[in-house]
């Protein structure tokens, strides 16, 4: 008996699976920032950190990742200083930085410009 | 007792008014003076290598009065980065005003 048409079907699944769980991981860590940031962040810097309440108030949307997990880090870490920023910096963990920094860098915002 | 309490109070709505009184900013000004920023802040995912390696900031749409005080912490030395503390050392509050009034407007792509 030939048993290849029957492999075939079994290596799509496992590709399709892979692919499916990849996905939903991408979205669920943007669905965790985007929870965190409207509970957290948007209270001061807008709806997807596009809306600042003051003018020294920094946008966020579309920030560079990096810069925004160096931004959070520091003020964690307290090299960079705020009064509110470093009280809300000190809870979050490595991971929910990680979380809100994807979250607002793929908001559309800020640009480079010469 | 009254007057004293009057003169503060003028005192005091005089000093809030001058602070949040920002320099106007020009951006055209600003576009002149931001030669100096473009060799970083004008590439598109350029890094910096020291202190640390980061992506610099996009500051394209950034709130002028985010950006003049940012400059302004980083001539005090309130925030530190050696880079930016030796540029905002050379600008006046006027030129801080205008670069931020530069940057803050339309973004050309």
């Amino acid at each position: 008996m030939n048993t290849a048409p029957k492999r075939l079907p079994l290596v799509h699944a496992v590709v399709l699976c892979a692919a499916l769980t990849c996905t939903t991981a991408a979205f669920a860590s943007d669905e965790v920032g985007k929870k965190k940031a409207d509970a957290a962040c948007a209270a001061c810097h807008g709806p997807e950190g596009n809306k600042p309440i003051t003018p020294e108030t920094p946008r966020l949307a579309g920030q560079h990742y990096d810069y925004l997990v160096q931004a959070l880090t520091a003020y964690r870490k307290g090299t960079r200083d705020n009064a509110v920023m470093s009280a809300m910096a000190k809870p979050l963990t490595e991971n929910e930085i990680r979380e809100l920094a994807s979250y607002f860098s793929r908001q559309q915002g800020l640009a480079t410009k010469r | 007792m009254r007057r004293n309490d009057l003169l503060a109070m003028s005192t005091a709505a005089f000093f809030l008014l001058s602070a949040s009184a920002w320099a106007d900013g020009d951006p055209a000004h600003g576009r002149a003076r931001a030669q100096m920023c473009e060799g970083c802040h004008g590439i598109a995912d350029y890094r910096t290598a020291y202190p640390e390696v980061y992506p610099v900031p996009k500051i394209g749409g950034q709130q002028a009065a985010y950006i003049v005080k940012t400059l302004q912490d980083y001539r005090t030395g309130a925030r530190k980065h050696p880079t930016m503390r030796g540029i905002a050392a050379t600008l006046s509050d006027q030129e801080m005003a205008d670069l931020a009034a530069y940057y803050a407007g339309e973004t050309r792509k």
